[in-house]
């Protein structure tokens, strides 16, 4: 009883010296975070001396998974938060006290909007939850075992709300049971009555008949190469992006009916294209130093195939030179006439940069002081 | 409880718990027993092997055939790895991708750049491309081998392994109805068909009818596998090429993880943008890396 009294009087005497600095009302809004509450200021902060910045005991997020054990776990699960991921809690919460529920540094919406700059914040035709701010309606905030971070299988979520025998009756010379309703309707908003994605393939404007040829026939991929003559000779290299995806693999990547631009895609670049490499955007989001965000992946691959490495549009150092223009005055000798002495390939930028990131300067493969350049200047 | 007491209480439990792992038994991990041999490579610069993208054999002759995508040919090798004779067809080869040499000399090549099986008799000179159906559908040929006397190819389009008749139809199919995608590799034993779901992660091994006699799953073990070849005769182990992470990594028949080998670079060992792993006639393990322009070789 002596010993509890002691830890009891010690907790007060901890909160009455901290706020006796410290302004209490900043830890008093609406919804507070525990430990900060109950004075337990020396939880997360030593009073004296600390190795991390606000004299924290632990880095964050070590420090938050002390008592958020289920966020630590929620790790495992296969779409990742990228803050989560980076371990930047605070960037989305406040550690003592906020006005917002969850302990966000602002509404949600404003908080989510912070960083998904992107997103508009309402379209001509808006989707309800997106109107009224619900991001959490469709999305968790921290893990999901769907992509896009939904709550849900997306076809489940949409049919949580939407009444699929009203659906059915709306889409009545639907083959087949309804799915995938985000390949026409933009789940967040668009130009188009009933949230349809903004731009329409033509044929599909023009009617079904251009290419379905009846209910429950397949559309195949020949269909679509009869007219897109263009990318049939792309696919015809040694890297083509051709994917098995039902009958046809165009559609693994493209909406048949509408999309938000002329390319008609499924989503973003960063959706469509992480469905089959998430680990090569995972790499990017984790390494320390890495080329720039382009408006598209697109920038520098060839979508649908290339005979360059990578799939890259051209030779690398064509893809590179338009934005690094000055680099290809005084840069290290590179081209086809330069070798490189370990493999005997053309040495270019690829050579010493990786463009998805390292843990070194300029996203050089190595260290560029001297490990760099001793890779192949072994007499230096 | 004071500070102090926490903390001698807290330096108890750690030695105690530290003197536990120390008695445990290490993990069953063991140790590659995988030594680089030679680089199949061509040495001249300017005429080095440019993103090569699959190695076959021919045991009677004991060459090594290696398809050098880029410069449009392919390149033999003698056993020891010396550059034996680059062959173009007389330039008629457009993007070949992957190989095969029959008993009988003729060579079946993929070339994407017609989408077609290509079969060439060498002695004769005669290329002739084949563009290959699947009823109404077009095939994609993707990588072709040879097996229990017969073609077998895998169809991009379809994802499917597609044992041919020897007038080039479809004799039977190996797919994965449930899976998010199609077979990115496969090997053809002497029992069995063999085949590698990327995005799954798994290896499915068929019975000669096309139904899955077996599914080996690896998840959370490999980054982005791409090839994968078996170890019949020598470990029966599953071999895994893993492009993005720059390595191998080895099974047991039931998943289990045995070890991995490999890494990120330019020499001996190293490799850049791994396509292919195959097992030579001799019980060697070749890896040809696209990247590096060669074929690194293993023994064990």
């Amino acid at each position: 009883m002596l010993l509890l009294l002691l830890i009891a009087q010690g907790s007060a005497l901890a909160a009455v010296d901290c706020f006796s600095c410290h302004d209490r009302d900043t830890f008093q809004r609406r919804v507070k975070h525990q430990p900060a509450d109950d004075g337990e200021c020396f939880t997360c902060h030593n009073p004296h001396v600390a190795p991390h910045e606000g004299l924290i005991k632990k880095a964050i997020p070590r420090l938050c998974f002390n008592c958020h054990e289920d966020m630590r776990d929620g790790l495992q699960q296969a779409v990742v938060h990228q803050p989560v991921r980076d371990g930047q809690c605070l960037a989305c919460h406040h550690p003592h006290s906020s006005d917002q529920t969850g302990l966000l540094n602002a509404r949600l919406v404003d908080t989510c909007l912070a960083c998904h700059t992107g997103l508009p914040k309402q379209y001509k035709y808006t989707h309800q939850p997106y109107a009224q701010g619900k991001c959490s309606a469709c999305h968790e905030a921290h893990q999901s075992d769907h992509r896009g971070l939904l709550v849900k299988e997306p076809t489940a979520l949409c049919l949580g709300c939407h009444d699929r025998s009203a659906l059915k009756r709306k889409h009545a010379d639907y083959p087949g049971e309804l799915k995938n309703c985000g390949t026409c309707h933009s789940p967040h908003g668009s130009d188009r009555k009933g949230l349809i994605r903004n731009v329409l393939h033509q044929p599909y404007a023009d009617g079904c008949g251009d290419c379905h040829s009846g209910k429950n026939t397949p559309v195949g991929i020949d269909t679509c190469l009869n007219c897109h003559e263009d990318v049939e000779e792309q696919m015809a290299s040694s890297h083509n992006h051709l994917v098995r995806y039902k009958e046809n693999g165009c559609i693994a990547c493209h909406s048949p009916h509408a999309g938000d631009d002329g390319r008609l895609l499924k989503g973003s670049d960063r959706y469509v294209c992480s469905t089959c490499h998430l680990d090569t955007f995972q790499h990017y989001d984790a390494a320390h130093y890495k080329h720039v965000k382009t408006a598209s992946c697109a920038d520098c691959h060839a979508p649908h195939g290339s005979n360059f490495p990578n799939m890259t549009k051209a030779p690398i150092n064509a893809v590179c030179y338009p934005c690094h223009e000055k680099h290809s005055e005084f840069s290290h000798p590179i081209g086809e006439d330069v070798f490189d002495p370990r493999t005997q390939q053309i040495l270019t930028c690829a050579s010493c940069h990786a463009v998805k990131g390292t843990q070194h300067e300029s996203h050089l493969r190595y260290d560029g002081h001297r490990a760099l350049c001793i890779q192949c200047h072994r007499d230096i | 409880m004071t500070e102090m007491s926490k903390q001698k209480v807290w330096h108890w439990t750690v030695g105690v718990l530290g003197i536990a792992l120390l008695l445990l038994p290490a993990p069953a991990t063991a140790e590659s027993p995988w030594k680089w041999q030679k680089s199949l490579r061509i040495e001249t610069p300017g005429d080095a092997m440019y993103m090569p993208s699959a190695v076959s054999f021919d045991p009677s002759t004991e060459r090594y055939y290696v398809v050098d995508t880029g410069r449009n040919r392919l390149v033999s090798y003698s056993r020891a790895g010396a550059m034996v004779k680059a062959f173009s067809a007389d330039n008629r080869l457009l993007a070949p991708f992957d190989m095969v040499r029959l008993d009988d000399g003729t060579l079946w090549v993929v070339e994407k750049g017609r989408n077609s099986l290509t079969s060439i008799n060498v002695g004769a000179k005669q290329v002739t491309p084949h563009v290959l159906r699947d009823g109404a559908q077009r095939i994609f040929p993707d990588r072709v081998a040879y097996g229990q006397g017969a073609l077998y190819v895998l169809d991009r389009a379809s994802g499917n392994v597609l044992r041919l008749n020897e007038d080039l139809s479809v004799a039977q199919r190996f797919g994965c109805p449930d899976c998010t995608d199609g077979f990115a590799d496969f090997a053809v034993t002497d029992d069995a068909v063999w085949a590698l779901e990327t995005l799954e992660k798994k290896v499915f091994r068929f019975r000669p009818d096309g139904s899955i006699a077996e599914t080996i799953h690896f998840k959370g073990q490999v980054g982005f596998p791409v090839s994968m070849a078996m170890g019949v005769g020598l470990d029966d182990a599953l071999y895994i090429l893993d492009r993005h992470q720059h390595r191998i990594v080895v099974f047991k028949r039931n998943g289990q993880f045995m070890y991995e080998f490999l890494e990120l670079g330019q020499g001996p060992s190293q490799v850049q943008f791994p396509r292919q792993i195959r097992f030579d006639p001799w019980g060697n393990l070749c890896v040809v890396d696209e990247g590096n322009g060669r074929v690194e070789v293993f023994s064990r």
